[in-house]
């Protein structure tokens, strides 16, 4: 997929989840963005880990919510008003608040994250505006040099050892910290040797790769653009009401209209995945 | 108008004190012109002033005439220069910029602002040239070195330089790749290309070159009457021999490997192996890149835990050289990197003895990082040889060394082997081997055969 189409989804997505207080439009912007990363994001530990930082985060920002807000009619469990910030009354409202503002975290996080999951980076790379092509490349030609830095943290290790190196102390860190940083200095000072010594920097660039853009690029964009710009009029006009659990807990009032806009989301992961 | 002009050239690095060239004058118009020299002699630096990294890139103090196609180099910025001057460095893994073959090979043209249409024809005839056609569409991590420095070639001659500069670009390639990549040269030149190559591997470059030079006292001095190629070793070190034959029929064993399986993760490189080698054996281990060498290595010395089999090994310390060894320094100067591993090996040999022993004496203050490429890799070999090892096990020890940097290896490994210690070294280099090894093992896609003693005739 072409990443400024995904790019504009994930717009919408943000705009959405960050423009409602809503918890159900909240959920199904969720729902959208882990079909997404299921259907077409990569495999493997790095996107678990992802997925999993993100779940992660969500479940902090609940437990923040829900113990640091005191108001609410009805009080669940009373702590010792000694302790700090946490202390006072822990109600139902600021628990279910908290869940809300969870799933804003979850939604918002993962309306930008198909970008790395589904997109390689050197296409995203060259996605960049004519005017951060320069920019793009030296990014692309570090991103390069990840493996190898990594690769050669390990050997240096592994080679500091056989010298007679053990991790005892913090002190002992730097005999494999030191070479390792200079090391990947010295190797992008030799990559930019390199890119000068081809005519980096020389002024206005053209480019080989031409992004495709297909259809099914052209669908995904407009009906994302459609999508957040409807929710943004409905959520401003009032047709879709805002939600605020607070003095008392109601059940949020929800717009058929502001649905569909965040059921469009879904439009991408339809897509076959890319080989 | 000759394509490179250098005259009364001098330059010093900016603080240092010593000129790296002094007084270095030369004509290039075309044809292939080998540049050799001992390590640390300046050739590195005279091939940068060719497209301006020197004075631009480095700095430092530059004084003299430099000119490449009647434009001073002190005067125009090296992206200019790159229009007429092509530059392939030393390492294939630190020139590609693109994950892809063609895109890294169109790098320049896009620099240049060169038209869609005429980019694609010009990376299909650089690629052509390069012999790497058929790499198309792959991924530049999967490529092996010797295809990358095609790829590092490719994406210069795409640029239609007049002047292709080369700085020890078989320094780090098998044989098989050496001779690619000196297939392509050839083909450059016979396209009219001049090129300027520096070398030290001088047998593989020598039968292409028109006109030789040697770097000597900060400038260059012709050298094109056939040179005695850096004498085998044993020729210089002639008591070896009589020592290898008095040590017992069966040496003690310093290590073992039964049916041993290793690599990594899902697909091992190795299968079941079945070696052992004893003290006063030097083991060397041959075959192409991709079978299995540096694995081996890891191995016998513990760092790589088998998939299958045992390894055993002998009490003592092993010496471990890396294949970038120069990553492993550390310390303010080579002496104190020397100390360090003294220090924690509980030897109590003197750093200056183990320094003098590679002719390390001479950088043993400096910093190992400002040193030049083969200077390191001496400044790298004493620091991990240092203290007596029982095993030591050399990756690629002889990478970018000039012919006396390889005199004190050899001397090395002798002196570790003479002493009961056991060497196994993982080489491309068939002199080398020739030269040191007791026993010579041939890898080939993970399985070992014995092919005997290289040294029975020099009995």
């Amino acid at each position: 997929m072409n990443p400024r189409a995904l790019a504009t989804w994930s717009a919408a997505g943000l705009a959405i989840s960050l423009s409602t207080g809503n918890p159900v439009y909240r959920v199904i912007v969720v729902l959208c963005g882990l079909s997404l990363v299921v259907a077409r994001g990569r495999r493997g530990p790095g996107a678990r880990a992802l997925v999993a930082g993100i779940g992660a985060a969500s479940l902090i920002a609940t437990l923040v919510t829900a113990l640091l807000s005191h108001t609410g009619a009805h009080v669940l469990v009373r702590l010792p008003g000694g302790i700090p910030a946490v202390g006072g009354a822990i109600t139902l409202e600021a628990v279910v608040f908290g869940l809300a503002t969870g799933l804003g975290i979850a939604a918002a996080m993962l309306s930008v994250a198909p970008l790395s999951l589904v997109c390689a980076p050197h296409e995203l790379v060259d996605a960049l505006p004519p005017a951060l092509a320069r920019t793009g490349a030296a990014v692309g030609a570090a991103l390069n040099l990840i493996p190898g830095t990594v690769r050669s943290a390990i050997e240096i290790r592994d080679a500091q050892r056989m010298r007679g190196w053990r991790a005892r102390h913090v002190a002992d860190w730097p005999a494999v910290a030191v070479p390792v940083v200079l090391t990947a200095i010295e190797g992008s000072v030799t990559l930019a040797e390199a890119m000068e010594a081809r005519g980096y920097g020389s002024g206005v660039r053209t480019h080989m790769s031409q992004g495709r853009w297909s259809r099914f690029d052209s669908l995904v964009t407009v009906s994302a653009a459609a999508a957040g710009v409807v929710f943004l009029v409905l959520t401003l006009t009032g047709a879709a009401p805002a939600w605020y659990p607070f003095p008392t807990l109601q059940a949020p009032a929800v717009s058929l209209p502001a649905v569909l806009c965040c059921a469009v989301l879904l439009v991408p992961a339809l897509g076959r995945r890319d080989p | 108008m000759s394509v490179l002009s250098l005259s009364r050239l001098s330059y010093s690095y900016p603080d240092q004190s010593g000129r790296a060239l002094d007084g270095a004058g030369l004509e290039l118009d075309g044809g292939l012109t080998l540049l050799t020299g001992a390590s640390g002699s300046g050739k590195s630096t005279l091939l940068r002033v060719c497209n301006g990294l020197i004075p631009h890139f480095h700095g430092g103090v530059i004084g003299g005439v430099a000119r490449v196609m009647g434009r001073e180099v002190a005067l125009t910025p090296t992206r200019e220069l790159a229009r007429d001057v092509g530059f392939v460095f030393q390492d294939p893994e630190l020139q590609a910029v693109y994950a892809t073959v063609e895109r890294d090979a169109a790098f320049g043209l896009e620099n240049l602002g060169v038209p869609r249409p005429e980019m694609l024809r010009r990376v299909e005839e650089a690629l052509e040239t390069c012999g790497i056609a058929h790499l198309r569409g792959r991924a530049v991590a999967t490529l092996s070195g010797g295809e990358r420095q095609r790829l590092a070639l490719a994406g210069v001659l795409a640029m239609r330089p007049r002047l292709l500069v080369l700085d020890e670009p078989l320094s780090q390639l098998d044989p098989e790749g050496a001779s690619a990549l000196l297939a392509a040269l050839g083909r450059a030149v016979r396209g009219g290309t001049a090129v300027l190559l520096a070398e030290h591997r001088q047998a593989l470059a020598r039968p292409l070159a028109q006109r030789v030079l040697r770097m000597h006292g900060g400038r260059p001095h012709d050298a094109t009457a056939p040179e005695p190629s850096p004498g085998t070793p044993a020729v210089a070190a002639p008591a070896a021999p009589a020592l290898l034959r008095n040590l017992p029929r069966a040496p003690a064993e310093t290590w073992r490997l039964r049916g041993v399986t290793a690599g990594h993760g899902r697909n091992p490189v190795l299968h079941d192996l079945w070696l052992s080698a004893g003290s006063g054996e030097v083991v060397a281990v041959v075959g192409p890149n991709g079978s299995g060498k540096s694995t081996l290595l890891r191995t016998i010395a513990g760092l790589l835990p088998p998939l299958a089999g045992r390894v055993e090994r002998a009490p003592g310390r092993v010496a471990y050289l890396p294949q970038n060894p120069s990553m492993l320094l550390h310390r303010p100067t080579v002496r104190s990197e020397v100390e360090w591993t003294l220090r924690r090996s509980r030897s109590r040999e003197s750093a200056d003895r183990v320094l003098l022993g590679l002719g390390a004496g001479g950088v043993a203050e400096r910093d190992p990082r400002d040193l030049s490429s083969g200077e390191r890799q001496r400044a790298a070999l004493a620091a991990v040889l240092a203290g007596g090892p029982r095993l030591a096990l050399l990756d690629e020890p002889t990478r970018g060394m000039d012919a006396a940097a390889r005199s004190a290896l050899v001397a090395a490994v002798e002196g570790i082997a003479a002493s009961g210690g056991c060497v196994v070294i993982a080489t491309h280099d068939e002199e080398l081997a020739m030269a040191l090894a007791s026993r010579l093992v041939l890898l080939d896609r993970g399985t070992a055969g014995e092919r005997g003693s290289p040294r029975a005739g020099h009995a």
